[in-house]
């Protein structure tokens, strides 16, 4: 009895000991290889998309920083500051002792931080592919099991929004401006992603890349049938020349998301079934007159 | 009479204008030379030139050596020139400014000699400059800032010196000690050229040249009677050279 | 009390009041006074000050003194009193020269701190001299100032129109670029100072040892080629310094305006001098203007941090309206 007692024991704390003991080792998108003796209980996080997905993965209690900028989900909001994406606080940063510091891979800090001896995870999700690939990267980083499953719930959630649209949605053509001076979501940045998802035609070509500036003349000669903007960039949309004879401006066909939605579109990461179901909600109201 | 600076067909265009034509003059050493004409005639020019600031057709030979062939430290010592209206450096003080006439004298980095030292200080004391040595050249007024820039000159004790308009500013005694002043350096061996355009301190010097139109009309001792008419011809006969006991004055007519 | 001595006496104040500056940098930040005192047990605490306060507060001295050592330069080459690393072009040239490095050669490069350290400032060092060789071809000389000013000015628009270009091709250097045209000391360690540190003192000893020929030049061109001095080498050589020192501090903390500007008119409201004994005194009073601005940027609204190229517009600018309006009293020409 007390033989196969010591047995189990022993079982049980070998089996203790590996899930302690097991090396975390990363490769961010740098291509940086980093490696943890465990996986992290103190993250700082300086980019809001990589804060919502370790949430995402129920590893909210684990951030003890963030950046300016993240602001979902709310409990975030009463952690401390640390600057933003281009003026990181090093000190403030370095000061909460984070076993790990996760960062776009254009931020300024990176390589500092790096010097001081902090561990930097550089991670910039662009597209929805980008967003998985995190998402699997971050559990695996915080010892979550089934961050795939999760992904593809979040997946599974945009299809669904996908087809529950009726099928006079194919036939629109849509324009989302992203922000002021022209930037237009092409197919390749995560809302274009989304609006194909969606089964809608983004009116920008391919051949422009990701974020183009298009010309206002573009816009007006691809006559597109629904406009999705931000509250921020609307002024004076109805202004610029020859757009009054625009199809979605004459007929009223116009999307203004708020400040908070504007984030949720345009973050690549684990809202992105929010993201779904604004576009579609958008596309009900206003693109199907 | 040797001469200490000869010009060979000298023709200087300022612009794209041609500002002298054909000069040929030479100065002679160990004697004061003064340079006179009306506005415009081109004596400035003719200074910078002969002091080898301004590009030119033509041959310049100091101490009968071709200018080009002079190095420029070399003939920064034996020839100082002194230009006009100079504006700037009005926080560096007396002393500092009479110590750059020693900059051809100096080794690069090295801190001023004795010799330096000594140089400033009988130049500073030959402008009777020497008691503000230390106020800052913006603070003098303009008598005062002229006496200083002719220490500065005085200080490279060069055998050749050039002034253009070294009285601007200066009131009557100071122009007075100016003319002791040079007759001393002449007495010393020096040469002196010097741009004036007042006539009467110009006759007081040992030689003329008169120009007109970027041309030497004439070039006598000061008191040949044909260096008078030549004055009076190129200032159209509106002035008249006078004798007073032993100089000579010019006086409108 | 000759112009020696004076100057003696406020190299000494502008040291001992760095030093001050210093130890006051050392105990202000997000942390406060706190990492200070907990410095001997806490490994994090002794890392904040050691690593991070320290070389920031020291890498902004010596960042402001390559500004200061610049701008005395430029004033004294150009003869110019307006005369300034960022008018003259240089600093649009320097960060031009940077974009282009961050797009040819990656964001984070694969190197050791000390070669992307140096790449970075021999990117921006070129820049900076195409800068300033493009603004003096355009203005054709130095004599006119507002030639002179003008031509700085496009050559200003235009570089910066460049850089535009290059970070827009290439946009994964867009956020970087961003980062770095907003100046902050916030980055500098240990060895951003040290390639500072020696590129400041190699351009201190060129140009403190020509300051005789800028002297010369004070009195005019034509007397300075009269005096026999190499005016062509001497002004090459004051140009490439001038690149160097702009070119190393803007490689490090990015553009931050005004202390080349106001430090030789801080010194020369003080003190009258040489140009010799007034480009290490410019240069001594840049570095206490920038640090000084780099404590206040952190302790003003703690634990947050204002940017610091904000702080120096702000304290340069109004030094400067100050001054012309008390030179716009009689007594006084401007």
């Amino acid at each position: 009895m007390s033989l196969r007692f010591w047995r189990l024991f022993v079982l049980g704390c070998l089996i203790g000991d590996a899930a302690h003991a097991a090396d975390v080792t990363l490769t961010d998108d740098r291509g940086v290889t980093v490696t943890l003796a465990q996986s992290p209980q103190r993250i700082v996080s300086v980019l809001p998309s990589l804060t919502e997905t370790v949430c995402e993965l129920g590893q909210c209690h684990r951030l003890v920083g963030v950046d300016r900028y993240s602001n979902y989900p709310a409990s975030v909001r009463g952690l401390p500051q640390v600057g933003g994406g281009i003026d990181p606080n090093i000190e403030a940063i370095v000061a909460l002792k984070p076993d790990v510091v996760l960062m776009a891979t254009s931020s300024r800090g990176v390589q500092r931080l790096e010097s001081l001896g902090v561990k930097v995870l550089a991670m910039e999700p662009k597209s929805s592919a980008d967003a998985q690939r995190v998402m699997g990267k971050l559990g695996q980083l915080l010892a979550v099991p089934d961050a795939q499953r999760i992904w593809r719930a979040i997946d599974a959630s945009v299809s669904a929004v996908a087809q529950s649209l009726p099928p006079g949605a194919r036939q629109l053509r849509v324009y989302y401006e992203v922000s002021t001076g022209g930037y237009a979501a092409g197919t390749g940045s995560f809302i274009g992603e989304l609006m194909a998802r969606l089964g809608v035609q983004n009116i920008v070509a391919p051949s422009l890349g990701p974020f183009p500036r298009v010309n206002p003349e573009y816009v007006v000669r691809a006559n597109p049938d629904l406009i999705m903007i931000g509250a921020r960039n609307v002024q004076g949309l109805e202004t610029r020349p020859g757009w009054r004879g625009i199809r979605a401006l004459r007929e009223r066909r116009l999307c203004v998301f708020t400040a908070e939605e504007s984030d949720v579109l345009v973050r690549p990461g684990p809202r992105m079934a929010e993201a779904a179901r604004l576009m579609a909600r958008c596309i009900t109201e206003k693109g199907l007159k | 009479m040797p001469a200490a600076l000869q010009a060979q067909g000298i023709g200087v265009a300022l612009g794209g204008t041609p500002v002298l034509h054909g000069i040929d003059v030479a100065l002679p050493a160990a004697r004061w030379t003064s340079v006179v004409g009306p506005n415009g005639a081109g004596k400035s020019t003719l200074l910078k030139t002969l002091a080898g600031l301004l590009p030119h057709s033509g041959e310049v030979q100091l101490l009968d050596r071709p200018l080009a062939q002079w190095r420029g430290r070399e003939r920064a010592r034996r020839l100082a020139w002194l230009g006009q209206g100079e504006q700037g450096a009005d926080d560096l003080s007396v002393w500092d400014v009479a110590m750059l006439g020693r900059l051809p004298h100096q080794p690069w980095l090295a801190p001023p000699s004795g010799a330096d030292r000594a140089a400033v200080e009988q130049a500073l004391r030959a402008t009777q400059a020497w008691d503000w040595r230390e106020r800052p050249l913006g603070a003098l007024s303009g008598g005062e800032r002229q006496r200083v820039l002719l220490a500065r000159l005085l200080a490279v004790q060069a055998e050749v010196m050039l002034m253009d308009e070294p009285l601007a500013n200066l009131d009557p005694p100071h122009q007075a000690d100016w003319l002791l002043l040079v007759r001393e350096l002449v007495a010393r061996g020096k040469t002196v050229v010097s741009v004036l355009h007042e006539i009467g301190m110009a006759l007081h010097a040992d030689q003329m040249v008169v120009m007109a139109q970027g041309r030497v009309h004439h070039q006598g001792a000061c008191d040949d009677p044909a260096t008078h008419q030549a004055l009076e011809q190129v200032f159209d006969h509106r002035i008249a050279i006078h004798p007073l006991g032993d100089q000579w004055v010019a006086l409108p007519r | 009390m000759s112009g020696a001595r004076h100057s003696l006496w406020l190299g000494g104040a502008l040291l001992i009041a760095a030093a001050a500056v210093l130890l006051l940098g050392a105990g202000v930040g997000s942390t406060g006074f706190d990492s200070v005192l907990h410095a001997r047990h806490d490994p994090v605490a002794w890392q904040i000050l050691w690593d991070i306060r320290l070389p920031r507060t020291l890498g902004a001295w010596v960042a402001g003194g390559l500004l200061g050592l610049a701008g005395a330069v430029a004033q004294g080459l150009f003869r110019n009193p307006l005369a300034d690393p960022y008018l003259l072009g240089s600093a649009s040239g320097a960060a031009l020269g940077v974009a282009l490095a961050l797009a040819l050669f990656g964001t984070t490069p694969f190197a050791t701190q000390w070669a992307v350290r140096l790449g970075l400032t021999g990117a921006a060092f070129t820049g900076a001299v195409i800068g300033v060789v493009l603004t003096l071809a355009l203005a054709k000389g130095v004599q006119h100032t507002l030639r002179l000013l003008l031509a700085g000015v496009i050559v200003g628009v235009v570089l910066g129109a460049a850089r535009d270009l290059v970070t827009i091709a290439s946009p994964d250097t867009l956020q970087a670029m961003q980062g770095f045209m907003l100046g902050s000391t916030g980055f500098v360690g240990w060895a951003a100072c040290g390639v500072m540190a020696a590129m400041g003192l190699a351009a201190l000893l060129v140009a403190a040892s020509l300051g005789r020929v800028l002297d010369g030049l004070a009195l005019g061109e034509a007397t300075a080629i009269s005096l026999g001095l190499p005016l062509v080498a001497v002004r090459a050589v004051l140009v490439a310094v001038l690149a160097l020192a702009t070119g190393a501090a803007v490689a490090q903390t990015g553009l931050i305006a005004f202390v080349g500007l106001a430090s030789p008119h801080l010194v020369r409201s003080i003190v009258k001098t040489t140009h010799g004994r007034l480009i290490v005194l410019s240069a001594l009073m840049g570095g206490l203007l920038l640090m000084a601005a780099d404590v206040l940027a952190r302790w003003i609204i703690a634990p947050q941090e204002l940017p610091v190229g904000v702080l120096t517009a702000v304290l340069g600018g109004s030094y400067l309206l100050w001054l012309m309006h008390r030179r716009r009293r009689p007594g006084g020409g401007l």
